[in-house]
């Protein structure tokens, strides 16, 4: 391919697409902008850490790209790519908004968050997601799939999100790989090493006949141009993140017990009419539901016992004037890969569809009034499946952090408390798109981007040198004290764990709880309170350091 | 992971910096940087460990040819001496392009 645009590394990419000599790239190779987290575990960085910004023209419009070097760790977010994306976004909107219009593109080629920087990762990804959301009210956010690591992880919740989706066909979509799938759910669920079943799956030709991506063009410079001017041109957006009538009535024809083929999927799809889903709030129930600790604090604060849902995996209810959703675990739950409270596809659909009433509800009412939600944060991680990977899970997710991103852009004061595990797209979908983290100072709280067993095998270490990592780089770790040196909670209540239902435990909570939306009176309805707090700021574990460095420079340059 | 650092007597000095090249696997990037100091001075973070006299050759060789007076940096993820010279010298026909 004489003119091919797959061949390209990210810088190249970007110099492609725009007119020639309209260029500038910003924060760039020279800046000196390294991930300081990288050096520290033995890995040799990029000078741009795999992330190229390049404002410029394309046919004539402003346009600002954001590439990701898939060649480079795998196209990972941490940090400080993390950052460089965010705050690109963040200039991109405010330019908007003060009447110049511009226009992001952002090209995937990344496996998600980066597990050498695993917590910061997360992070800035959920902050991706909310700047995305916010953008698409001003303009288009157009996003290209190329191919050669193609869309996975955290990344694909953002392409769910994004207006119009553009790739080749030599890229694949998912939210996990196939190798993570083997990993947790066994070579039975998903053989790693059936090439042909990976691509036929998840390849961009089965994708867009199922609406997972919206254009396949040739790998052709050009062919990129002319599709992104038309879709600028006809502000195409296919409002992938609010399919979920569509995918909830699919769901309810589906028989999760039998296998389901691609065939056999194209024909359920084709069929499927979307019939409207409202979940009606947790009554109390004659039977106990299965034990966890979202559950237990779902509970205690909501005052429903033994709470009962027509979702059995979702609770949600309102109490003292907030609206409570927790999402749990079910023993016999219908699909089998939720069972123990991960988020499937049926999860992150059904929250997003509580959140889509809630706000409807409460449209008109002025911002001081809209109902505060309480995130209730108990998700060991989304779900592991074949079919969740066919069916497209990462849209599921991405319709749940949309809902609860436009709640709290729309007004809404949204507070996650986490007194179970929040860990990786689970948490992505269930907890970070709130403005203010309340935890328990609990160690058996799991938060991180991915089970060790699966981060050891992706990474290519041994769990020993997994856990030798954690030392140097907090964001590594897996508990929740680490967790707070990187400044990302408001506050970590001591002396009450997950498990707890005694009186003072729930008065500590409440009023933890109500010091952290009393906060919110008057303070930005965006993410920022996690790297501009103290702890952030000067934290010694390192907080959100690089985060305002590149956030000043970026602010500089741009 | 492996830090080396090597001086080089030089003659040529560049004007403006130049990148090329990405951490790819068995790829390399190179950053040269104008200086103010009588030598160059190279930074190379490798992947790579073990392999500094195979690097003392290949610079050795290149600044014999190129004598280019600047800051150099490198991050290598496991190049092998043939693509390193052939990112040090596209850096080099980079920098003329510009002038």
């Amino acid at each position: 391919m004489s003119n091919s645009f797959v061949e390209l590394h990210a810088r190249q990419r970007a110099e492609a697409l725009l007119d020639a000599g309209s260029t500038r790239e910003l924060i760039g190779p020279f800046d000196n902008m390294i991930s300081p987290h990288l050096e520290p575990q033995n890995i040799v960085p990029e000078a741009d850490d795999g992330i190229v910004v390049m404002k410029g023209q394309l046919n004539q419009k402003d346009t600002v790209i954001i590439a990701i070097e898939g060649a480079f760790q795998g196209g990972g977010i941490g940090e400080v790519s993390g950052a460089k994306i965010v705050s690109a976004l963040e200039h991109v909107l405010a330019d908007n908004k003060a009447g110049h219009k511009e226009y992001p593109i952002i090209i995937l080629d990344t496996g998600g968050v980066r597990l050498q920087e695993a917590n910061y990762g997360l992070l800035s990804i959920s902050e991706i997601h909310n700047m995305v959301i916010a953008l698409k009210q001003y303009v288009p956010v157009i996003g290209l799939v190329p191919g050669r690591v193609g869309s996975f992880g955290g990344m694909s919740i953002t392409n769910a999100l994004l207006s119009y989706v553009i790739g080749t066909d030599k890229a694949r979509i998912g939210l996990n790989g196939p190798e993570v799938i083997e990993q947790e759910a066994g070579v039975k669920e998903w053989d790693s090493s059936d090439k042909n079943l990976i691509w036929n799956t998840l390849g961009t030709k089965q994708r867009q006949a199922t609406g997972i991506i919206d254009e396949v063009v040739d790998d052709d410079v050009n062919a990129f141009r002319t599709a992104i001017t038309a879709a600028i041109d006809e502000n195409k957006d296919s409002h992938r993140d609010q399919r979920g009538d569509f995918y909830l009535s699919l769901l309810d024809q589906l028989d999760p017990s039998q296998p389901l083929d691609i065939a056999g999927y194209d024909q359920l799809f084709k069929q499927v009419v979307a019939k409207p889903h409202h979940l009606a709030p947790a009554t109390s129930g004659s039977q106990p539901g299965t034990k966890s600790r979202g559950r237990n604090w779902f509970e205690l604060l909501t005052g429903i016992k033994n709470a009962h849902s027509d979702v059995p995996t979702v609770l949600h209810a309102q109490a003292d004037g907030r609206e409570y959703v927790a999402i749990v675990p079910a023993e016999d739950n219908r699909f089998p890969r939720v069972r123990h409270g991960e988020v499937g596809l049926q999860e992150g659909y059904t929250v997003a569809s509580v959140i889509n009433d809630l706000i409807a509800a409460d449209a008109d009412k002025p911002a001081a009034e809209k109902t505060p939600i309480v995130i209730v944060v108990d998700v060991p991680s989304q779900a592991y499946g074949y079919k969740e990977e066919l069916i497209g899970i990462h849209m599921s997710l991405a319709s749940a952090a949309s809902a609860y991103a436009r709640a709290r852009q729309a007004g809404h004061k949204v507070v996650s408390f986490i007194p179970g595990d929040a860990v990786s797209g689970g948490f992505l979908a269930q907890g970070l798109q709130s403005n203010r983290l309340v935890a328990l100072d609990d160690l058996d709280i799991t938060i991180q981007a991915m089970s060790k067993a699966s981060s050891a095998r992706i990474t290519q270490r041994t769990i020993a040198e997994l856990e030798e990592a954690t030392k140097h780089v907090p964001a590594m770790a897996y508990d929740i004290e680490n967790y707070q040196k990187l400044g990302s909670l408001y506050n970590l209540i001591k002396g009450v764990k997950g498990y707890d239902s005694d009186a003072n435990a729930v008065a500590t909570v409440k009023a933890a709880l109500d010091d952290a939306f009393k906060s919110l009176e008057d303070a930005p309805a965006d993410l920022s309170f996690r790297y501009t707090n103290d702890i952030a700021v000067n934290g010694e574990g390192g907080g959100r350091k690089a985060t305002n460095k590149v956030r000043a420079l970026m602010d500089q340059q741009w | 992971m492996e830090k080396m650092h090597f001086n080089y007597a030089a003659t040529q000095p560049i004007e403006r910096p130049v990148h090329i090249g990405v951490v790819a696997s068995g790829d390399l990037e190179v950053i040269m940087k104008p200086t103010d100091k009588k030598e160059s001075e190279l930074n190379i973070v490798t992947g790579s460990d073990g392999f500094k006299e195979v690097w003392q050759n290949v610079l050795n060789r290149f600044f014999d040819r190129y004598p280019l007076l600047a800051d150099f940096e490198i991050n290598d993820f496991g190049a092998t001496p043939g693509v390193v010279n052939l990112r040090l010298t596209q850096a080099m026909e980079a920098l003329k392009d510009e002038q």
